[in-house]
């Protein structure tokens, strides 16, 4: 039964590797098989290297001075951080929110293996995002360090405990956004804004990690003192991953305790979450005088309720939205003191530091992709727009618009502050605007794009589409592509030659032309590819 | 006011629609009849426009679903037999969200709205999200919206399941009342006796063809309308 359940939450995880929505059969083997290797490619190949390098750098200074267990801490609270970040909101919806609680429940299967099921699959995402971490950190020990036999059990047993221990920590704080969410309104802001709370404290310690390991590797057994005396259990933890039979004996008692109160605390409360219908207190229609709407308002503000109705769409495909007047403020604020950090490195060349910054404004804009899954989103509901008297361009429009005003409105303001701390020229600031502009489109266009060729309309849990899809996970992609090609030719094939202005009004050119092509699709094939779906 | 000619729809190697031709005129109820998997959908959401068919031609008042699809449209209310609406919207968005597309003014919406939600008991719900709605009360709301432009032509594919008696009753009147108006109504159903007694016409379909079709008088005779529903399925086999 178990297998079963598991089954068919893995299916639906990676669905589109073995489906072809658009054709309605499943893919060749050919295909299927590079959809794989492509996704190993960028866990292993992207995530596991840059992984594999900082586990590189600080083994063997931490080894040198006996701190073994430091290295082993280090990087396991790294991966717990990581695994936790990236499951949580996945248990959430997969645990309370899947579409098939009350199928499966109506069902003779006992509810623990549907819990264990849910779990199973939170479990396999949270050991994936911790692995990729951990699993690094293990082999360059085993590498560089010790590859003994207690060494080989103990860090294969941390990785074990790391995994357990995330799964625990995700589906704890998955239960609390459950309980918490059942009793709101507004939930989809206050969630979004909590998570935004945990993801600037996240990118505050990313930030900082630099200079914390630089200064931790040159105080090492100073700072390893102070933790093995304040903080045992994390020394505890790190010696688990040396090989010291103890520490695993006690780290796994401990890890395999909370696992259990968690299941416990779960068992509880799933079935009367799970059933729960959300709602909280009525409320009671009052008649109001209608807003009349022309059509394509009113399928911009169907898009706009869409996007601002789930905290996962809003925190996976907008976090930009927050992102670019944050940085905005602090330009202004700070900016003065980082042109000029950055001008004592690069400061040969004037227009080295307004492109950095240009490209950092453009891989900011990047991290807002959801027009790529707002063709999945349609889900069930599709047959509305197709039987309404609107063209299929009209809706891809309105899907197109949301992300440009959410995209193109805070990275022009970016910009602003940007020419204000660079003091650029008029036709620099020109220039640097339609760069980041150009970027925003060409993003938007190819996240529709992508949202047309890769849909998947069949979901049971909205997480699928917006955070498990091909299309969104490419979107994102071609957003970190965009900035290291930028720098790449400026850097690399001498754009620098050109100077400001004119790297980047060639370089906005060339946006703008891919733009076009990408434009030119969707209003000819695009509308037949929606209408078809 | 609906004029399907020869309508062909293939999946894969399977013919769910084979040349399937009816003529519905202004002022009937016709009733579309069949097992599962006989067709009925596929011809109703080709006609409303959501599946392109392979050969055939489709008329509503006139125009042809290929050619003029948006003009088409304008004239259709569409309720298909699963009632997906948007969740997150609550009752009075989605009905605004159809009154904006379909160009209804401000006056007339908030008239019919009241009127139509009133009929369903609806009213207070309509702050509420979708998501919170029942089966029952998403299959009301989307009848209100079908209602809410005053179309010539309503498709439904089962609209009665999950109504309430009272519900259901309140919709053969509403669906009478279009059609006296004018208007025409195209719908599949598995009630046999809702059809006998509601249809002006109705069409038997099996394995995607016609196999009878014409006013009830016609089709059924002095038998009733199961019998020469079984009669015809049995023949066909």
């Amino acid at each position: 039964m178990l297998k079963v359940l598991l089954k068919k939450q893995l299916g639906e995880i990676f669905r589109s590797y073995f489906y072809d929505a658009k054709k309605n059969r499943a893919r060749s083997k050919a295909a299927t098989a590079a959809y794989i290797v492509l996704f190993v490619g960028l866990m292993v190949g992207v995530l596991g290297g840059m992984f594999t390098y900082l586990s590189l750098a600080i083994c063997r200074p931490l080894m040198a001075v006996g701190m073994d267990w430091l290295y082993f801490a280090l990087l396991g609270g790294l991966s717990v951080l990581l695994g936790v970040f990236g499951s949580v909101f996945n248990t959430f919806s997969s645990l309370y929110l899947a579409k098939d609680n009350d199928l499966l429940l109506s069902m003779p299967i006992p509810v623990p293996v549907i819990m264990a099921s849910r779990l199973l699959s939170v479990y396999l995402m949270g050991l994936m995002y911790s692995g990729v971490i951990l699993l690094p950190a293990v082999i360059v020990y085993w590498i560089v360090g010790s590859a003994s036999v207690g060494a080989i059990v103990g860090s294969l047993l941390l990785l074990v405990l790391v995994s357990i221990f995330v799964l625990t920590l995700s589906c704890a704080l998955g239960w609390v956004v459950a309980k918490v969410s059942l009793k709101l309104k507004n939930k989809s802001f206050i969630t979004v804004l909590i998570s935004l709370v945990f993801l600037g404290g996240y990118y505050f310690f990313y930030f900082k990690a630099q200079s914390m390991i630089t200064d931790l590797l040159a105080n090492a057994a100073e700072y390893g003192a102070k933790i093995k005396g304040a903080a045992y259990p994390v020394y505890l933890f790190g010696r688990v991953g040396t090989g010291d039979w103890l520490a695993m004996l006690a780290v796994a008692a401990v890890v395999l305790a909370l696992f259990g109160l968690m299941w416990a605390l779960i068992s509880r409360s799933f079935l009367r979450i799970a059933t729960s219908t959300g709602r909280t207190a009525r409320r009671v229609y009052r008649e109001r005088a209608a807003k009349c709407r022309g059509t394509g308002a009113a399928l911009l503000a169907r898009e706009m309720g869409r996007f601002v109705s789930s905290p996962n769409y809003m925190l996976n495909c907008g976090l930009g939205v927050v992102l670019l007047p944050v940085c905005a403020a602090l330009l202004l604020w700070k900016g003065g003191v980082l042109v000029q950090t950055l001008n004592a490195v690069f400061g040969e060349r004037a227009s080295t530091v307004p492109l950095l910054l240009c490209a950092a404004v453009c891989m900011i804009a990047g991290m807002n992709d959801m027009a790529a899954p707002s063709v999945s989103l349609e889900g069930k509901s599709l047959w509305l727009v197709q039987s309404l008297p609107i063209r299929p361009w009209q809706v891809l429009r309105a899907k197109l618009a949301v992300q440009l005003l959410l995209t193109e409105i805070p990275a022009l303001l970016c910009v602003l502050c940007l020419a204000a701390v660079c003091s650029l020229s008029p036709a620099e600031l020109l220039t640097a605007v339609l760069l980041v502009l150009s970027c925003g489109l060409l993003l938007a266009l190819l996240g529709l794009v992508l949202g047309l060729k890769m849909p998947n309309l069949a979901w049971t849990s909205e997480i699928t589409p917006i955070k498990q899809s091909g299309c969104v996970l490419i979107a994102l992609f071609a957003g970190m592509l965009y900035t290291v090609l930028l720098c790449v030719g400026f850097f690399a094939l001498s754009g620098w030659k050109l100077g400001f202005a004119g790297y980047t009004a060639v370089f906005a050119a060339a946006t703008l032309a891919v733009s076009a092509g990408l434009y030119l699709w969707l209003r000819k094939r695009g509308p037949a590819v929606f209408a078809a779906l | 006011m609906l004029k399907i000619e020869h309508l062909t729809k293939t999946y894969a190697d399977k013919k769910a629609v084979d040349d399937l031709s009816l003529h519905i005129l202004p002022g009937e109820i016709y009733g579309f009849i069949g097992h599962n998997g006989a067709g009925k959908t596929t011809t109703l959401r080709s006609v409303v426009g959501i599946l392109q068919f392979d050969s055939g031609e489709i008329f509503i008042d006139g125009k042809s679903v290929k050619a003029d699809p948006l003009a088409c449209k304008r004239e259709t209310a569409y309720i298909p037999d699963n009632p997906d609406l948007y969740d997150y919207m609550t009752g009075i968005k989605y009905l605004n969200f159809i009154a904006d597309i379909f160009g209804v003014s401000a006056a007339d919406r908030q008239v019919r709205i009241r009127e139509y939600a009133g009929r369903f008991d609806l009213t207070d719900d309509l702050a509420q999200p979708i998501a919170a709605y029942s089966h029952g009360m998403k299959q009301k709301l989307a009848i209100i919206a079908a209602w809410l432009h005053q179309p010539k032509l309503i498709i439904m594919d089962e609209p009665f399941v999950g109504l309430d008696p009272k519900a259901a009753h309140l919709l053969k009147g509403m669906m009478r009342e279009l059609c006296d108006e004018g208007g025409a109504i195209f719908f599949s159903t598995h009630v046999l006796e809702v059809a006998e007694k509601l249809c002006d016409k109705v069409a038997i379909i099996k394995d995607g063809r016609l196999i009878r079709s014409g006013t009830m008088e016609e089709v059924k005779g002095d038998d009733s309308l199961e019998e020469v529903f079984l009669e015809l399925e049995d023949e066909a086999c």
